[in-house]
């Protein structure tokens, strides 16, 4: 999956486990930039009587670099917690729930948003920190109510009020929502973790078997939402918004995270537990996948808990060399001989997750950050939303540069670009000798988002399932 | 804590006395200095809505973490480590 319980630590505790994240020029108010950063993964929208929700003792933050060097510049902070309005049930509501405020629900989160600027902006210090997750940024938002999970047509008869109700306008200019969302990453997990077969293709397979359409085990389930829409005047590093795309101000990276105290004291008697210390980073994100596909098992835990400044040397080290490229030529015998005879570091993977795309490789576009090669999604902000109607999912590589990996939209087909720059389609932008296999233009793993995915509207991802009709049977 | 910070505090508690290091950090100092040394003991409240903790970080170095808020100190004090150690092998009657 993009990011969902992709290492073994974070696999243990999904409240913390940064599933997604996404950067994109809001396509409704392009004036803006969205962000989203998805956490508890794999969520069974029947999954009472205690729905899912945030952490009350983690610490979500959202970072943006607007000069390149891999460190914050922005720090968005969410702090949630948990209250109960009747402790004498055994339910999360006892009649319908028809607003944010209605007695009916039961156990509520509200969050807190705070924001720290470096250099001197805002409430910063002036110093530039290393990592900057002390969770004393400024508060801009206080006692924001999260939207109930959605139960079902007796308990959330009117969802999307509630959930319409749970977007809130900050004085500071910011947009926020956060609560549960449909997950809109696709993928056929059951077939890529099966030894990294692809349903269409799998005929061509080391272990074959008849070629199949695939599927997408996420496409009922949900997940939770932190977004924020921010000006993009309040994000880039000058304070303008830039119209030229190949301006370096044009750029921002972007990553998420989760941390918990280092420390955690149980209550014998049930009372839960307290925090102590500082936050210590368990999860983080910034490319789709990055961890999942490319960072090896042993190293994945510390992967998370280090920082994008983090990445040279040994995670570079993965991505120069994937396994990925080495296993598909194995796993599909013949198909991949220009990828299997490729033994150079992948020049054109370095670009694309670490340091952004310079400027000359693709006519107009660029989205390099400079030399610091770091994991974080790289958003030229210069370039538009491309319209709904002609938008490709393949993005930059279908020509369609408002997509991953410019940023990353939310019907993005992670799985396919991925797949298919791991395999060679990418290499010609810094070595135009080499000719892709043919395959390589061709990949995918035959899943795509069915109606209801996503809205056109923020925060972008649709309605979350409901546990009455979802399984339908 | 910051590597660079914690090293810090390692390389100015190492400078000090003990009984500087000990008087940094209060909440450890009285339970392990008290009249009622040593003396175990039942709790007699739930956890504290703000943990102060501390734990042996190295035997071998005499070095003790504290966290306290979202603050993290290391001293080095040998005596303390050597309390808390034989502290830790006793059961709570």
């Amino acid at each position: 999956m993009s990011s969902h319980r992709e290492a073994p630590g974070i696999s243990q505790d999904p409240v913390a486990d940064n599933a997604d994240v996404y950067a994109f020029v809001s396509p409704d108010d392009p004036t803006t930039v969205t962000i989203l950063s998805n956490f508890v993964p794999l969520q069974g929208p029947a999954g009472g009587p205690n729905f899912f929700e945030f952490g009350d003792d983690v610490l979500y933050s959202i970072f943006i670099d607007n000069d390149g060097d891999a460190l914050p510049d922005i720090t968005y902070q969410f702090q949630f917690r948990t209250t109960l309005q009747n402790e004498e049930t055994f339910l999360y509501n006892t009649g319908p729930i028809t607003s944010l405020t209605d007695p009916n629900w039961n156990k509520r989160q509200l969050y807190d948003v705070s924001v720290i600027y470096e250099k001197g902006r805002g409430n910063g210090n002036g110093k530039k920190q290393h990592h900057e997750q002390d969770g004393t940024g400024k508060v801009i938002g206080s006692d924001l109510a999260c939207p109930p999970c959605n139960i079902g047509p007796r308990s959330t008869p009117n969802y999307d009020l509630l959930a319409n109700a749970a977007v809130h306008q900050l004085p500071s200019g910011e947009t926020v929502f956060a609560g549960q969302r449909n997950d809109g990453f696709f993928v056929d997990l059951g077939s890529v973790f099966d030894l990294a077969a692809l349903r269409p293709f799998q005929n061509l397979h080391l272990l074959p078997m008849a070629a199949a359409p695939g599927v997408d085990p996420l496409k009922d389930l949900n997940i939770h939402t932190i977004a924020i829409k921010v000006p993009i005047s309040m994000l880039t590093r000058d304070g303008s918004v830039p119209s030229d795309p190949l301006s370096a101000v044009s750029v921002i990276g972007v990553w998420s995270a989760a941390s918990r105290r280092k420390v955690q004291v149980r209550d014998e008697n049930g009372n839960g537990s307290k925090g102590s210390g500082p936050w210590v980073q368990v999860s983080r994100l910034g490319n789709p996948l990055f961890n999942e596909v490319i960072v090896h098992i042993g190293d994945k835990d510390r992967w998370n808990a280090v920082d994008p400044i983090d990445d040279a040397g040994e995670f570079e080290s993965y991505v120069n060399q994937p396994e990925l490229a080495r296993l598909l030529p194995v796993l599909y015998p013949g198909v991949f001989p220009h990828l299997a005879g490729y033994t150079k570091d992948r020049a054109d993977l370095h670009a694309i997750l670490l340091t952004g795309i310079p400027a000359g490789i693709v006519p107009g576009f660029q989205n390099f950050t400079g030399p610091r090669p770091a994991d974080m999604l790289r958003l030229n902000v210069a370039i538009p939303p491309t319209p709904a109607g002609s938008a490709n999912s393949i993005g930059l590589l279908a020509g369609d540069a408002a997509g991953f990996p410019n940023g990353r939209r939310v019907f993005d087909n992670i799985v396919a670009i991925e797949l298919r720059a791991v395999a060679g389609l990418t290499i010609p932008l810094v070595e135009p000798s080499y000719t892709p296999d043919a395959a390589a233009s061709l990949l995918e793993d035959g899943t795509a988002p069915g109606a209801g995915r996503y809205q056109s509207t923020f925060p972008y991802l649709g309605t979350p399932h409901d546990g009455y009709h979802t399984p339908s049977s | 804590m910051e590597r660079l910070s914690r090293r810090s505090f390692v390389k100015i508690a190492g400078a000090a006395t003990g009984a500087a290091a000990l008087a940094a950090a209060p909440p450890i100092a009285r339970a392990a200095v008290g009249e009622e040394e040593g003396q175990p003991t039942n709790a007699t409240t739930g956890v504290p809505e703000e943990p102060v903790v501390a734990y042996v970080r190295s035997v071998e170095r005499g070095e003790v973490t504290v966290t306290s808020g979202t603050a993290e100190h290391t001293y080095r004090d040998r005596a303390l480590v050597r309390r808390l150690m034989r502290a830790a092998r006793r059961e709570v009657r």
